[in-house]
């Protein structure tokens, strides 16, 4: 095993002069949010944008919009081993490598947003005290755990067997994926439930937050494995079928549909009659006492979804290889807006007492998101090149050798 | 060194074991932290290596034994003199027996006037160039209890102004936290005498207990308190008052270093128009009980189901 | 900002509610033989203010003077602002005529400076009430201690006794680096102000 570990690293560090550039230039990102994450560690949070009345930002949004692309991963698995599409069995991994990614870069945004990350200790059962089941955040820290596990155990055992030439023993791992279809939609639901239980807070408080969360999931997920798909097919020359894109452009036609009726049912629901409840989706659409800081970002964001759902819906246009990018890269922007600082940031706005205090992330925050989503990104890479480099047969226990062809 | 073995809670034996292990390593840590300061140079942040590593290690309050909590309580108190330069008692004063806290504010008679939020800063040791103040007094428009029509800000030449009635928010102990619940470590909770507390050595500052409350009464330390050496107030409690550190929750926990030893919280000593009644729950006799079964009552949010001990009143 | 006396005196203190308790004693029973109290209120004593008063004992003065009640505009030492009442009570309402070192109840008993709440009570009863429960009033002891109130001339000037406004404390502040917005809120008007056209009702009477 310690064999296959180091078989891994040494594909992982070689590859073409673009690889490598890529390579390069991710670590110079992830390199400078680090020198930015020290600084807020030495001088406090209070290098961030944020505010005992907005007190969580930009690093918690992302977390959520991360959430649900870790989530995604389940829309290969499931048509892979319950539906046994053959052709979409052969990208499963680059899906849990996404996975893998999505869940890391999330983790990774909790602790940046943490005032006392040394103090993480504190959160491990019996010499620390974690506050399980009462607790969302300990249950947030159990299902991300435990998908980040999964997600990284059954690759592992697949590729092992693989690069020893044997076949995976699909009995013994079966029960596993399994656990990991339902658990995909727990991570996602949980974080849900993190936002919505707070019953102070009535921009979360609904019971429609954990379906809005889902659908969106599964819109922007596939979005972001269609591209990367195609990213991988001509930067590496790995075989992904059409047939897969076309499962995912359904399936995200499908999520996109359901996600911008939600916002319409949002919509109506909060502004027919409109209350003090609405005062924090007013704020999101309309300013509030003239403060409007996310207005235009979220009105964009409505157009990008809308769009984004027209051009899946129609036939044509979501065959089109072209115009299904646009739609995807639409629908990961809008949804990431919608997600990110559109969920998180109008919950405090105004807050429970009734101030409106707005929050825009500093430079800290922003260089910081960058090197962690940097870092997702290289983790992607480099699970990536392994996997295909195992799947081809170019890495193998017997010694390295030509790639099969498809 | 003698083990402690009053807290065994029926937990596993490997689990006991298990915690027993990082009970002594901290203990361990903590005593050479103690007894030996004169090996230590001073490392990150002014703080020495030792004390550092002591602190590290620190255990959640409710799991240290009494020599520990002493230990951390010298360590608070040497901290302070080398920060601030200033001698300060730290004390762990138990709740009191028979005593459930809870306060009234008639708001017919407050006028406004921000004096118990800045008695309460002093009293408090709050960081004087941060934001944090325990309380927010509103000033509502006459005839509308619509918190989103509140001014937390306002500054005029005379209070009270025609037309506003003034209402002062702080943390509500509430008898149901949702707070309590949000917290994935178990650094708040309440006290048998009402009051929610924060073990501040033991918050990791992730603000979920921030979105948990409804009444904006939780507060963070986005940087490190400076307070002026002179205006320190050297009693101070463990849950209460001492000198916190940067990255972690803090709130109103109704003066505990004052109330447990029997003495009015900062607020109500400070109100020149006795708008503030605090007392004992449980004592029939008492006049907030008295308040509770005669004036009209109501609780910010009652709707919530927190079940705050903090009332107002009108009369 | 009113002064307070920090010292709780006990002794005085427990001498006036023997005092007091002894003086009740005397009148229990008879409803015309002033206030006595409410059986149910905890005991209380009641922070002394003879000594805040400047110009006690007046006798000093007055034994030399002639009684004069008509009602007029007094002079010095006396020209005091006088707000309280609106013109339905003056000095003599208050002060004994007969003993200016006693004040008066409404009945027209005697009361000492020191338990001025019964003159206050004569006519604020329901105030009155509130304060001997706690509900009203400053406390000086603490919550758990003996208790220990304040007088109602500790906190209003008895011949000006509504509370006068002053400058509030500072606002808060926003957490450091950031700064506090430029907020536009437009007031909601009341129904009765929304209008332009006078809002009473039309006379139905006329032409119809």
């Amino acid at each position: 095993m310690i064999r296959f570990i180091f078989a891994g690293m040494r594909e992982a560090a070689r590859g073409s002069v673009r690889y490598r550039t890529w390579i390069l230039g991710l670590l110079l990102v992830i390199g400078y949010g680090l020198i930015r994450y020290i600084g807020q560690v030495r001088n406090g949070l209070v290098v961030t944008g944020m505010s005992d009345q907005v007190s969580w930002g930009f690093y918690i949004a992302n977390f959520a919009f991360l959430v649900g692309i870790a989530a995604a991963a389940v829309l290969l698995v499931i048509p892979a081993y319950a539906f046994h599409r053959k052709d979409v069995k052969e990208v499963v991994l680059l899906g849990e490598a996404m996975a893998v990614a999505a869940v890391t870069m999330a983790m990774m945004f909790v602790m940046a947003d943490l005032g006392r990350p040394d103090r993480i200790w504190h959160m491990i059962p019996v010499i620390g005290r974690f506050n399980f089941p009462t607790s969302l955040l300990a249950w947030d820290v159990v299902v991300l755990s435990g998908y980040l596990a999964l997600n990284l155990c059954i690759p592992f055992y697949i590729l092992y067997q693989r690069w020893h030439g044997r076949e995976p023993n699909l009995k013994l791992y079966f029960p596993f994926v399994v656990l990991a279809m339902f658990w995909a939609i727990s991570i996602h639901t949980v974080t849900a439930f993190l936002f919505s239980a707070n019953s102070g807070r009535a921009f979360w408080h609904t019971s429609l937050l954990a379906p809005r969360f889902i659908a969106s999931a599964f819109a922007s997920g596939p979005a972001l494995i269609i591209i990367s798909l195609q990213i991988l097919r001509k930067v590496t020359g790995y075989p992904i079928k059409q047939s897969v894109i076309d499962m995912l452009a359904i399936i995200m036609m499908i999520s996109m549909q359901i996600t911008v009726f939600f916002i319409i049912a949002e919509l109506f629901t909060d502004f027919y009659n409109e209350g003090t409840h609405a005062a924090s989706i007013h704020y999101l659409f309309f300013g509030l006492q003239g403060l409007h800081g996310l207005r235009n970002w979220i009105w964009a964001s409505v157009v990008m979804n809308v769009i984004a759902m027209i051009i899946l819906t129609i036939n044509p246009l979501r065959k089109n290889g072209r115009m299904l990018n646009v739609a995807a890269v639409l629908a990961i922007l809008g949804i990431w807006i919608e997600k990110g600082m559109g969920l998180v940031i109008p919950g405090y706005i105004p807050t429970p007492l009734g101030e409106v205090f707005e929050y825009s992330p500093s430079s800290t925050e922003l260089a910081v998101t960058l090197g962690i989503w940097a870092f997702g990104l290289l983790v992607f890479t480099l699970l990536a090149k392994i996997a295909i480099a195992i799947d081809t047969g170019r890495v193998k226990a017997s010694g390295d050798g030509v790639p099969k062809t498809a | 060194m003698k083990k402690n073995d009053s807290g065994a809670n029926g937990a596993s034996g490997h689990d006991t074991a298990r915690r027993n292990f990082f009970r002594k390593l901290g203990r361990a840590a903590m005593a050479v932290g103690v007894t030996a300061p004169s090996m230590a140079a001073p490392a990150w942040a002014g703080a020495t290596f030792l004390e550092a590593f002591g602190d590290f290690f620190q255990q959640h309050y409710k799991k240290m034994s009494r020599e520990e909590i002493e230990q951390v309580l010298e360590r608070i108190e040497r901290k302070a003199r080398e920060r601030h330069g200033v001698d300060i008692n730290c004390e762990n004063t138990p709740p009191k027996k028979n005593a459930v806290f809870g306060y009234a504010l008639n708001i017919s008679k407050c006028q406004g006037y921000r004096d118990c939020v800045h008695a309460c800063v002093e009293e408090n040791n709050l960081g004087r160039d941060s934001q944090v103040e325990y309380i927010r007094v509103l000033e509502m428009d006459q005839g509308s209890t619509n918190l989103e029509e509140s001014d937390h800000y306002y500054d005029p030449e005379t209070v009270p102004t025609d037309g506003k009635y003034y209402m002062p928010v702080q943390c509500m102990q509430c008898d149901n936290p949702p707070c309590v619940k949000a917290c994935p470590v178990e650094a708040t909770w309440m006290e048998p005498d009402g009051i929610v507390v924060v073990d501040y050595d033991w918050c990791i500052g992730c603000r979920y207990c921030m979105s948990a409350c409804p009444y904006s009464a939780r507060h963070f330390n986005w940087t490190e308190p400076e307070i002026p050496a002179e205006k320190i107030n050297p009693d101070t409690h463990y849950l209460g008052n001492r000198p916190r550190p940067k990255g972690v929750v803090e709130k109103c926990h109704f003066c505990i270093q004052r109330t447990r030893k029997d003495k009015q919280p900062a607020c109500m000593e400070a109100c020149p128009t006795g708008a503030r009644i605090f007392g004992n729950l449980l004592d029939p006799d008492s006049e907030i009980r008295y308040i509770l079964a005669n004036k009209n009552v109501f609780r910010l949010k009652e709707e919530l189901g927190t079940e705050p001990k903090f009332w107002y009143f009108t009369d | 900002m009113i002064a307070c006396p920090r010292e709780a005196r006990v002794l005085l203190a427990l001498l006036i509610a023997v005092a007091s308790a002894s003086a009740q004693e005397a009148t229990e029973g008879s409803i015309t033989e002033g206030f006595s109290g409410y059986a149910a209120a905890p005991e209380f004593s009641v922070v002394p203010r003879k000594d805040e008063l400047v110009f006690y004992p007046c006798s000093q003065c007055h034994e030399f003077l002639e009684p004069d009640p008509t009602v007029r505009e007094l002079m010095a030492p006396h020209e005091i602002e006088f707000d309280h009442g609106a013109g339905r009570i003056w000095c003599l309402s208050c002060h004994m005529l007969e003993n200016r070192d006693q004040l008066k109840s409404a009945l027209g008993e005697a009361v000492d400076f020191d338990a001025a709440h019964q003159v206050c009570g004569s006519c604020h009863g329901n105030r009155h009430k509130d304060w001997y429960f706690g509900a009203h009033g400053k406390r000086q002891s603490s919550w758990n201690e003996p208790r220990v109130i304040y007088n109602c001339t500790h906190c209003h000037d008895a011949h000006s006794p509504a509370i006068k406004p002053r400058k509030p404390m500072p606002a808060p502040k926003a957490r450091a680096g950031l700064s506090l917005p430029e907020w536009h809120r437009h007031e909601k008007k009341p129904v009765w102000e929304r209008d332009e056209k006078p809002q009473k009702p039309e006379d139905s009477d006329e032409e119809k």
